[in-house]
């Protein structure tokens, strides 16, 4: 669907809310947790990056929450540098792989940094019965402080936050959430099975997708290709810039539709899909975000 | 012949992710396995040493009156503990099943609360008709003691009501009562 850029807020020195329109009609409902992916124009390529939607379901827009990462690869650089309201963009329809676990009592969410953005779309939902620690820099303080109820607690300085014992602390009927960069997300996971909680109550969505690493040679055993991808481009990036259309759905390591089967070669795991036994069977790979820890790698596509 | 919507039950072992570990059996010991499971074990029994008083109580085990009293206390248990707990139901196959019920209606999920049968395989039915519990039957066909129904005991189990189905033998023929049989399992 193609989507009108209607307002532009400033938040925070990198953080931007953005409001997307419909040209015409009406937009599908995007429910708690859900996001849109953003079809981003950049030099001689297209960006495609998921966003959580922070408006209300009923809403008649879309709203976003772009950080401009630092070494942006393109999309978000684009967003905060090149926009500008009247642009429209090509968006795909919302997807939801982060809905709030609707059998739990209680929530205990935990986000970090631009991780916030999903669970402002959980403060949408009527009687959800929550317990959220957000974690910032200082410099974004006010920008996250701005967007959250007082219920929440901000922590924006080191070791503000005792998460081992946080978690050790709750009733067995919550339910945990997380979300943020991967290095908070391991923090939190190890902190999780430290205290016992099994992987059945923690949902996780991370994001930022491909952070880019050594370039390297992907060969396609059924397509007959051979595509090389780049130190800043992803591998599903290169397959659909050589005309392929891999399965992928999230494009941020956590749905787990992009799993392709390798054949030959190490795969480097950035995602937060596979479990560490089949990571150690190196005989899977997610495209969005994983990479070949070997100069070539084989997959069966 | 194996009963689809029965559940197989694996043998005791501790899972090594949980920080606290609570056995709980309608049996007046644990089995042997459960007290050489290493790590701290606490153990809730069923025992008593004369009608109404229970077996004395040690360090890790606590022996209850009843399964009545058992159950409902490991429902306030649950209701204060922090994540971490690991409950396992030892027992008849009605008792872990309670039990594995009060864990879920306090909201654990299925990966924090272990099943294991012990015993003799006697079935619990549910009289459908009248919704009777009726308990420790060994035979395919029996009558409820409530509404008088002849009920073959059918091979299907419900984890809900930790119970077989027991439905009417003759409602075509009233009457004609096939010969009970020895349940098998």
């Amino acid at each position: 669907m193609r989507l009108v850029l209607g307002k532009i807020d400033v938040l925070g020195p990198s953080i931007r809310r953005f409001t997307l329109s419909p040209v015409s009609g009406v937009l599908p409902v995007a429910g708690a947790g859900a996001h849109v992916v953003l079809e981003i124009p950049g030099p001689g390529r297209v960006w495609k990056n998921a966003y959580s939607i922070v408006s209300t379901p009923s809403s008649a827009s879309y709203e976003i929450i772009v950080r401009r990462v630092e070494h942006s690869r393109g999309g978000s650089a684009w967003l905060h540098d090149h926009a500008r309201v009247g642009d429209v963009l090509e968006v795909q329809a919302p997807q939801n792989l982060f809905p709030p676990s609707r059998t739990s009592r209680r929530h205990l969410l935990l986000s970090a940094g631009i991780g916030i953005t999903p669970f402002l779309s959980y403060l949408h939902v009527p009687g959800l019965s929550f317990e959220w620690h957000h974690c910032g820099k200082a410099e974004d303080a006010a920008a996250f402080a701005a967007l959250l109820p007082e219920t929440v607690t901000l922590h924006t300085g080191r070791n503000t936050l005792n998460l081992a014992a946080l978690l050790a602390a709750q009733k067995l009927d919550t339910h945990l959430s997380l979300c943020g960069p991967e290095s908070f997300m391991d923090f939190a996971l190890a902190a999780a099975e430290h205290a016992g909680w099994p992987g059945q109550k923690i949902h996780k969505e991370s994001f930022g997708g491909a952070t880019g690493g050594a370039p390297f040679i992907v060969h396609l055993r059924r397509s007959g290709q051979s595509i090389h991808v780049g130190a800043e481009e992803s591998l599903l990036d290169a397959m659909e810039a050589a005309g392929l259309v891999p399965p992928c759905l999230c494009r941020g390591g956590a749905c787990g539709e992009c799993k392709l089967p390798v054949l030959e070669g190490v795969v480097e795991h950035h995602d937060h899909y596979l479990s560490s036994s089949e990571r150690a069977a190196n005989d899977a790979i997610m495209t969005c975000v994983s990479r070949a820890r070997t100069t070539e790698i084989t997959l069966d596509f | 012949m194996t009963i689809k919507s029965r559940p197989i039950y694996a043998p005791f072992k501790l899972d090594v992710t949980g920080r606290v570990h609570l056995v709980v059996t309608n049996l007046a010991e644990a089995p042997v396995e459960v007290e050489e499971a290493v790590g701290d074990v606490l153990v809730w029994t069923v025992k008593t040493v004369a009608p109404g008083v229970p077996a004395p109580a040690a360090r890790n085990l606590r022996p209850f009156r009843s399964v009545a009293e058992l159950l409902p206390q490991l429902a306030v248990r649950l209701a204060q503990a922090t994540v971490g707990l690991r409950i396992y139901a030892v027992g008849s196959e009605a008792f872990i099943w309670d039990a594995y019920n009060v864990a879920m209606g306090a909201g654990l999920d299925g990966a924090e609360v272990f099943t294991h049968h012990a015993g003799p395989f006697v079935r619990r039915v549910y009289c459908t008709h009248c919704r009777t519990m009726i308990e420790d039957v060994a035979v395919t066909i029996i009558p409820c003691p409530v509404c008088g129904a002849h009920l073959f005991v059918r091979d299907h189990f419900s984890r809900r009501l930790a119970a077989f189905m027991g439905v009417i033998v003759d409602a075509e023929v009233p009457g004609e009562i096939p010969a009970a049989e020895a349940l098998i399992s």
